[in-house]
């Protein structure tokens, strides 16, 4: 019923851009397009624009910065856009001529400013214009593809262009508040570039990533609105691992496909207007340039299968997590992990488990991303649980709106409108969104917390700007709120904050969520509690590609119980989709049916 | 007419909005050298994140840093002088220098003239 997707139907323009929910499969989905082309002899570059990138864990090689080419594949070759570095790189750029000019102290405070959640955005963005209008660059490809973060990521960095180019139009008193990105101004000319090549259809293409599942598709079609706004009218659609055909007497093989198939039937209106494209369901992951090759021309391609002996008694059901939470009177949860995995639901089987044992929970997101409305239908149906959204834009205008009347007395028009030019900058929604973040941490003084975080590369941001701002306002005159002054401190207290990483068992989102346990090792936080979510090998099954999919599982289950998690919980793939308070009960009873 | 010069501490930005918190000092200073600037008063200021030339090639500025660290900052020069180190000046005194009416610089919002 889709025509399947292949790279030739499909790129004529020199820019691509792969974006989606987290987990669809960008990246997978990016590379094969990417090596496809390659093999046919065009010269291609690959771009990753998620903080935590894969593209090393796909090609396994290292990928910094600037781009390397691939070795197994002539003619490709592969960079990240990674914000810390670029951040980093701009920082030393800056400060280097005045280490011995200026006194050392002095020097640090520069690079404390200088390390903010601002500048680290700004610098990656920068990077990412400067991809799209380098002349000498773009002249070596043919085809540049940009592997995005999951879509909340994406929008604001393909949106920021405009909002700059805006900014700097209206600003009547020049670039006030970029801080750290003097000289923004000359970049207007870039900047503007940039959204000409955005909007131009025979530049760009956006391709929509998503799986047959409802939430994936919801956020596609929202990704799709909000950039043809911005002018990004040429857009494709790809519907990842589509279930081909199934064995109707094996009930989780018939659910499988029933529920692609019921997601596709209501898939939304708006969607289905953009071209639609598909690739059937692999059992194999698609690290390796061979698997890669395999995407878009084979579906029997055979799975190598290594035998893995699994310790089973390692594996613990999310009641048995539930329980030692609240055993151990947490009073901070949130659940981590790259995009796709299923932190909002693990996040509210968590607070319903916590709300059956008769403890006051509070569950919010801050995933922009996220559909707690969706997954609980009903808002604060339960009295001993209430949820929330921490919304970006609504945060930022709520924040607009508390400074300007903070200074409404001491200020004339003219001042507060001038104040009110620098609150439009675009790095005012980092501070908003952290400085909203840190309210609802300080809840967990009269109720649980529970938080269902955005993915990795963005919640890392935060933190890291956590760390930032609190030595920031460790020095600063202005009014601190108590809840900003707390936060860190409680966020490294094992006592009072739990962190639980979900995952998938796969090797991208283990790979990954290894790398986040590292991250969040370094800024004193220890995860104790790791979920594998969605396991087929914790169902049973006889259709061959579910099995052979089960059978790839063991080896990244054996790795997250045996070797990197303290204590692991496992979650079997469901055959419905739980949404409500009721069928999250169910979610934290099931476990391993082996 | 005497020239001003502040050099700031690392700012992100000059009113203090894009701070951790909004500090209250920043934004009085930062309104109050934007009514001076539209008056025509000659006044600079340079931010540490993204001026560092300019506390290095003042040479009183950069002794001063050199004697007291980053505290000393913001520092404030007058007709090449360093005359305030550590703090922002008032208004009085932005307004005793420029021979301003202090008024001027506060202005009370015009609001319900007409009653």
């Amino acid at each position: 019923m889709f025509q399947t997707f292949h790279p030739k139907y499909v790129v004529n323009t020199p820019y691509l851009f792969f974006t989606g929910k987290g987990g669809v499969g960008k990246t997978s989905t990016a590379c094969a397009t990417a090596v496809a082309l390659a093999d046919t002899g065009k010269k291609v570059l690959i771009v990753s624009t998620d903080p935590a990138s894969n593209l090393q864990d796909v090609f396994d090689i290292e990928i910094g910065n600037d781009p390397v080419e691939v070795p197994s594949v002539p003619n490709l070759s592969a960079c990240n856009i990674d914000p810390e570095e670029s951040a980093r790189q701009y920082r030393e750029k800056v400060i280097s001529p005045y280490r011995s000019a200026l006194p050392e102290s002095v020097v640090a405070t520069m690079e404390e400013q200088l390390s903010g959640a601002c500048t680290v955005e700004i610098a990656a963005f920068d990077e990412f214009s400067n991809l799209l209008t380098d002349q000498e660059l773009i002249s070596q490809y043919d085809h540049i593809l940009f592997d995005t973060a999951p879509t909340g990521h994406t929008l604001r960095l393909l949106q920021l262009p405009t909002a700059w180019s805006s900014f700097l139009e209206e600003s009547t008193h020049g670039a006030s508040c970029l801080g750290p990105l003097s000289g923004l101004g000359e970049k207007k000319q870039m900047y503007s570039s940039t959204v000409k090549a955005l909007s131009d259809p025979k530049m760009t293409t956006l391709i929509l990533v998503t799986r047959p599942e409802p939430s994936s598709m919801l956020e596609a079609e929202r990704a799709s609105a909000e950039l043809k706004e911005i002018g990004m009218e040429n857009q494709v659609v790809i519907i990842n691992g589509l279930l081909q055909k199934h064995i109707k007497e094996d009930r989780i093989s018939k659910a499988f496909f029933d529920r692609q198939q019921s997601a596709l039937a209501e898939m939304p209106a708006r969607l289905k207007q953009v071209g639609m494209f598909a690739i059937p369901y692999v059992p194999f992951s698609l690290t390796g340039v061979g698997n890669l090759r395999h995407m878009f021309n084979s579906v029997t391609h055979s799975v190598e299968i290594n035998e893995v002996e699994l310790s089973e008694d390692r594996l613990h059901s999310l009641q048995d997590l539930v329980n030692d939470f609240a055993q151990r009177d947490m009073r901070i949860i949130f659940t981590m992990g790259k995009g796709g995995v299923g932190k909002t639901t693990i996040a509210s089987a968590i607070a319903v488990g916590l709300a059956e044992k008769g403890i006051k929970v509070h569950l919010t997101t801050t995933d922009p991303a996220a559909h707690l409305d969706y997954a609980f239908q009903q808002k604060n149906a339960y009295n001993r649980l209430s949820i929330s959204r921490l919304d970006p834009k609504k945060e930022v205008e709520a924040y607009k709106e508390a400074v300007l009347s903070q200074n409404k007395n001491q200020l004339n028009e003219e001042a507060l409108a001038y104040l009110e030019e620098d609150l439009n900058s675009p790095c005012t929604e980092e501070i908003a969104v952290f400085q909203a973040f840190a309210d609802i941490v300080e809840k967990s003084k009269d109720e649980v917390v529970v938080i269902d975080t955005a993915p990795t590369g963005h919640t890392l941001l935060l933190l890291n700007s956590a760390e930032s701002y609190h030595k920031e306002i460790s020095r600063s005159t202005g009014t601190v709120s108590e809840s900003v002054q707390n936060l860190l401190p409680k966020l490294r207290n094992p006592e009072e904050t739990s962190v639980v990483i979900v995952t998938l068992p796969e090797a991208t989102p283990v790979l990954e969520a290894t790398r986040l346990r590292d991250d969040l090792k370094r800024a004193s936080i220890e995860p104790q509690w790791w979920v594998i979510n969605q396991s087929l090998y914790a169902q049973q099954t006889t259709d061959p590609i579910l099995q052979s999919k089960a059978e790839a599982e063991k080896v990244w289950i054996k790795k997250v119980s045996e070797e990197v998690a303290e204590k692991t919980s496992i979650v079997p793939w469901q055959p419905e989709e739980k949404l409500g308070y009721d069928k999250m009960k169910d979610l934290i009873n099931s476990s391993f049916s082996h | 007419m005497k020239t001003i010069k502040i050099f700031d501490p690392a700012l992100c930005c000059p009113t203090g909005v894009c701070g951790p918190s909004v500090d209250p000092e920043l934004t009085r200073v930062a309104s109050a050298i934007f009514i001076l600037e539209k008056k025509g008063f000659p006044i600079s200021r340079y931010n540490l994140a993204n001026d560092p030339a300019a506390f290095v090639e003042h040479k009183e500025v950069n002794q001063v840093l050199h004697e007291r660290g980053p505290d000393a900052l913001p520092l404030v020069m007058l007709d090449g002088k360093v005359e305030k180190v550590g703090s922002y000046p008032s208004n009085e005194e932005f307004a005793s220098w420029l021979g301003v009416d202090v008024k001027e610089l506060t202005p009370e919002k015009p609001r319900n003239q007409l009653l």
